[in-house]
């Protein structure tokens, strides 16, 4: 089992009222499944992500990530454990903009303390595998959509993550980027065993993955 | 990583080019105005640096009971207190007498002519490069140059043991150089000679007795010194010695480091003027770089927390920041290196340099400066680079990834008095400049009591080789001019209005037990004509009448008033014990302004010359017809060119000599407006950068907003509105900061303007002006932006 949320709550309270962000999440993800959240706008998706990513907090609950209790950890060791094993893909792909393609791939991989070395084959691979060598030197800038969303990708892989995370992958990209991203997601995870939770609107990438959960006002149905 | 950061460093800086070129434009001119100004401080600190045991040496100051001082003491004074003070180890006179002509192989040289005791060295341990300090003052005929003059004369060669003819009869043996001494040194030498060598020349003997004051007395101490007894002491050597002790109030023993602000005051505003001038620049720098640094901070938050979620910590986030700052502070530091040795530096030489000789750069002199800018540098890169970054990462990664900031409304407040700091200094700045300003306009027009226009003046104190041959040449040119009908007057002098010696003598009314200090000096019947300085009692000097041994005088309205006379019939101007009848007073004339507004008008006398007493004069004074000055210019230049002199004959104007009193003053009143400048103009760059960031924060309300029909106007007052409200609240605490500064600073003139409410105005309305104009270019650009275009982007 990889992680397993118990009775989560989160809330925000306005005006004196308690508005429920997420109400009562169960959940449990096992190695090697590719989970897709639906939902519509304000159901909670993106906020469940969050959560599972330990980008935010929760109000109330259980959390098991590896068998660590994440409710219980400091906020550094919960950040040492998803910078470990979790990779974010986000919808507007957040590269830094004066990076260019190598450098933002080897920018997870400075704070991981890699060798020179090692950092330079594991970027030419994942280069390789990606199919973007040729694009290199490039910055983000000069790339469309569907590149700059496979680069967020590849960055998210490139620290050989146990859990990738991707608040809708697909949301700013034309159906046929969206559909090269989902059948490299399908690949990942059924070639090399990534677990993907991913967040999204459509049916159709919703589809690709081996189960889907539904959210309506912060809860689970 | 280190590569890594620098790398996106330069990337960013080289992205953001506008604000960076701005940035670095601002911090170039602040630093090297901050190292300029420390620069000057620090020179000043150490310009002494080189006189060992600074500490146990003192000078004597004469305290008058009329609250006058000077530090000249009458000479035999120093060796009665050496004698009878076990507790002074050493003491030594420092005068001039006259600057003395140099010979070499056929040249000759004059400098500055000192005359010191053979134990100055004892007291003074002025590092010699060649010689010997304890022989070197020992022999009568010996001289010792400083390491300037050597090089004139001998060039690169150790000229000890050779010999130089002095005043075209004395053969003097170098017996020393001095290591070159600091330009900012109080000791501003040429040669010095041992003052043995005057104790045969019968003018200077009969100086030396008790009742002249004319030379100043250095004393070593012994470090265990008790210093009132000893002014006790001597205070007592002053009673039982002098010829008139009732005129002193005291003897103080000033301590040598002092000496420098004791003889010209407006030093100490000067130096502590810089260290808060710098100070605050350093300040508005700081607060700038922080602005800027905020303004692209929107589009940082999500660099930031994009880096959070790959991994990075905090401190690697501070580590970039610190790197990119790093990297614009240390190169405007370069920057305002070259900019301080090409263009502060000359400029301040230009500025200061005649009051404060020449200030030069030398690294391995001056190092410990370039460390304390480094150091400056370093601190400020960390301020700049760890504060606003700090305020940033705290943002939560879920809401600084969509590129928002969260609650800023405290950060607001802070940076609007960061805002309001800044432009209260600028504005501080700038009224002081304006009421500076005014009072030299007043100084330089105010009615001064005397002629000033169209009036020549020409040094004639030139040493003549040929006297009577000189004479001769110079009467026929007084004839000259006193018949050439564009001339109107015709005066020879030993002062002008600008340059009085300050020779003061005591004299004494018996009738009314008065002892009044007079300022002496002597002038022909020509001199208040010309200078048609009115005469309100008696009459004018007369060549008929004045031309006996008598020397009458003519005195002043203020000294009348000190004699508490009301007329000047049967008056004479006496010593208290001399049996001498004394000089006939003749006449009074009103009260001029002799010297520069700075000082009140003193008690004046002038003694009757002749005029064509050519080798007792220094000035000669003729007034022209409006437009006629060129032609009689011509006609005096080419009648000294034709008589032989050591020295060259010099032609100036009244007015110009007038003007040059006030160029310490100007040369402040420079700074002072450099410096305003620079604070307003750096402060408007900060507030450039923080009101586009604010507009890149309202890119969504300013779109609302114009779909919704706001004009641009309307637009550019709501971006702008508030930063121009924070103006005027900087201005209301400066005004009175201001009001204070210089109102004690007027003070310290014996003339000054009053302080006008306008000048506050005319202060506040450029500095107003300067922010309407800076807000409003950004402000109008980000109000035309396309309002479809905005809206998308959100």
């Amino acid at each position: 089992m990889l992680l397993k949320l118990n009775n989560i709550f989160k809330w925000v309270t306005t005006g004196g009222q308690r508005i429920f962000l997420l109400k009562d999440i169960n959940l449990e993800v096992q190695e090697g499944e590719f989970i897709s959240v639906m939902g519509p706008s304000g159901s909670g998706k993106s906020t469940l992500l969050n959560v599972i990513g330990m980008l935010d907090t929760f109000d109330e609950g259980e959390y098991n990530f590896l068998d660590e209790s994440v409710h219980t950890l400091k906020e550094k060791h919960r950040s040492n454990l998803y910078k470990e094993y979790i990779g974010f893909v986000f919808q507007s792909y957040h590269l830094l903009d004066e990076l260019t393609v190598q450098e933002n791939l080897e920018m997870p991989l400075l704070y991981k303390k890699y060798k020179g070395s090692e950092r330079k084959a594991m970027v030419a691979d994942m280069l390789d595998r990606f199919n973007i060598v040729g694009k290199k030197d490039l910055f983000p800038a000069q790339l469309s959509g569907g590149q700059q969303q496979l680069v967020g990708v590849a960055r998210a892989l490139i620290g050989k993550p146990k859990l990738i995370l991707a608040d809708e992958p697909t949301g700013n990209l034309n159906s046929q980027q969206s559909e090269e991203i989902m059948q490299l997601f399908q690949k990942l995870n059924k070639e090399d065993g990534v677990t993907i939770i991913q967040v999204t609107h459509s049916e159709m990438n919703a589809a690709y993955g081996s189960r889907i959960i539904n959210l309506l006002d912060g809860r689970k149905i | 990583m280190l590569k890594n950061h620098l790398k996106i460093s330069l990337r960013n800086l080289w992205k953001n080019k506008t604000l960076s070129i701005l940035n670095l434009l601002g911090l170039s001119i602040g630093v090297s105005s901050v190292l300029t100004l420390l620069f000057s401080v620090y020179a000043y600190y150490t310009a002494d640096e080189h006189i060992p045991d600074q500490k146990s040496i003192f000078y004597l100051k004469t305290q008058l009971k009329d609250g006058n001082s000077y530090r000249e003491v009458p000479y035999p004074l120093l060796e009665k207190v050496v004698n009878t003070s076990p507790e002074v180890l050493a003491g030594t006179h420092l005068h001039g007498w006259g600057n003395i002509w140099l010979e070499k192989g056929g040249k000759e040289f004059q400098h500055r002519t000192d005359y010191a005791d053979p134990e100055f060295f004892e007291v003074f341990a002025l590092p010699l490069k060649f010689g010997n300090q304890e022989t070197a003052l020992k022999e009568k005929y010996s001289i010792i140059l400083t390491d300037k003059v050597s090089q004139q004369i001998f060039g690169d060669q150790n000229p000890v043991g050779k010999t130089l003819i002095g005043a075209d009869t004395l053969n003097l043996t170098v017996t020393g150089v001095f290591e070159p001494i600091s330009p900012y040194s109080s000791f501003r030498l040429g040669v010095v000679l041992p003052n043995t060598l005057l104790k045969n020349n019968p003018t200077f003997i009969a100086q030396t007795d008790w009742s002249n004051s004319f030379s100043p007395a250095y004393l070593k101490l012994r470090p265990d010194t008790d210093v009132t007894a000893l002014k006790t002491r001597i205070e007592q050597l002053v009673q039982e010695n002098y010829t008139d002790p009732a005129l002193i109030a005291g003897m103080d023993l000033m301590p040598y480091a002092e000496m420098r602000t004791d003889i010209i005051p407006v030093v100490d505003t000067i130096i502590s003027g810089s260290i808060a001038a710098s100070l605050f620049v350093l300040l508005i720098i700081l607060v700038n770089l922080l602005n800027l640094n905020t303004s692209t901070m929107l589009k940082r938050t999500k660099d930031i927390a994009v880096r959070k979620v790959l991994g990075s910590s905090k401190k690697s986030v501070v580590a970039q920041f610190c790197i990119e700052n790093g990297i614009l502070v240390f190169v405007s530091i370069l920057i305002s290196g070259i900019l301080f040795l090409t263009v502060n530096l000359p400029r301040l030489n230009d500025t200061f340099g005649p009051e404060f000789g020449h200030i030069s750069f030398d690294v391995f002199k001056d190092y410990p400066v370039v460390l304390g800018v480094m150091a400056i540098g370093v601190l400020a890169t960390m301020i700049v680079g760890i504060f606003p970054t700090l305020r940033f990462i705290k943002v939560p990664v879920t809401i600084g990834i969509k590129g928002k900031m969260g609650q800023m409304k405290n950060n607001f407040l802070l940076r609007n008095s960061f805002i309001i700091l800044q432009f209260t200094i600028a504005i501080l700045f700038i009224s002081i400049a304006v009421i500076l300003n005014q009072q030299i306009r007043f100084m330089k027009n105010a009615d001064l009591g005397f002629e000033r226009n169209n009036i020549l003046v020409g040094h004639i104190d030139l040493d003549y080789k040929d006297l009577d041959a000189a004479k001769a040449k110079f009467n026929a040119l007084l004839n000259a001019l006193e018949d050439n009908p564009y001339v109107k007057g015709v005066a020879t002098s030993q002062a002008i209005p600008s340059d009085y010696y300050f020779n003061y003598t005591n004299y004494y009314d018996a009738a009314n037990d008065k002892d009044v200090r007079i300022r002496r000096s002597y002038a022909d019947d020509g001199y208040f004509k010309t200078l048609q300085v009115p005469i309100v009692k008696g009459r004018d000097f007369n060549r008929d009448m004045d031309a006996d041994e008598e020397q009458a005088v003519i005195i002043n309205e203020a000294a009348l008033k000190a004699f508490g006379w009301t007329s000047i019939e049967g008056k004479r101007l006496k010593f208290k014990t001399d049996t001498d009848p004394g000089h006939p007073i003749v006449g009074v004339v009103k009260d001029f302004h002799y010297q520069d507004l700075q000082n009140a008008v003193e008690p004046l006398v002038h003694i009757y010359r002749d005029k064509k007493a050519l080798e007792k004069h220094r000035f000669l004074t003729v007034k022209v017809v409006e437009g006629q000055e060129k032609q009689i210019e011509h006609m005096i230049v080419s009648a000294f060119n034709a008589i032989s002199s050591r020295r060259e004959y010099e032609q100036s104007r009244l007015t110009d000599k007038v003007s040059s009193q006030y160029q310490l003053i100007e040369g402040i009143l420079k700074s002072v407006n450099i410096t305003a400048i620079l604070t307003i103009f750096i402060s408007c760059l900060g507030m450039f950068g923080l009101i586009s960031f604010l507009a890149k924060r309202k890119v969504k309300e300013i779109g609302i907003r114009k779909v919704l029909g706001a004009s641009v106007a309307k637009i550019v007052v709501l971006l702008s509105k508030d930063y121009i409200i924070l103006v005027g609240i900087a201005t209301l605490i400066a005004f009175p900061i201001a009001w204070y500064v210089m109102n004690a600073w007027l003070g310290t003139f014996a003339y000054s303007i009053s302080i006008k409410w306008w000048m506050f105005v005319l202060a506040g309305c450029i500095a107003l002006l300067i922010t309407a104009f800076t807000l409003g270019l950004q402000a109008v650009r980000s109000a035309v932006a396309n309002p479809v275009k905005s809206l998308r982007t959100e």
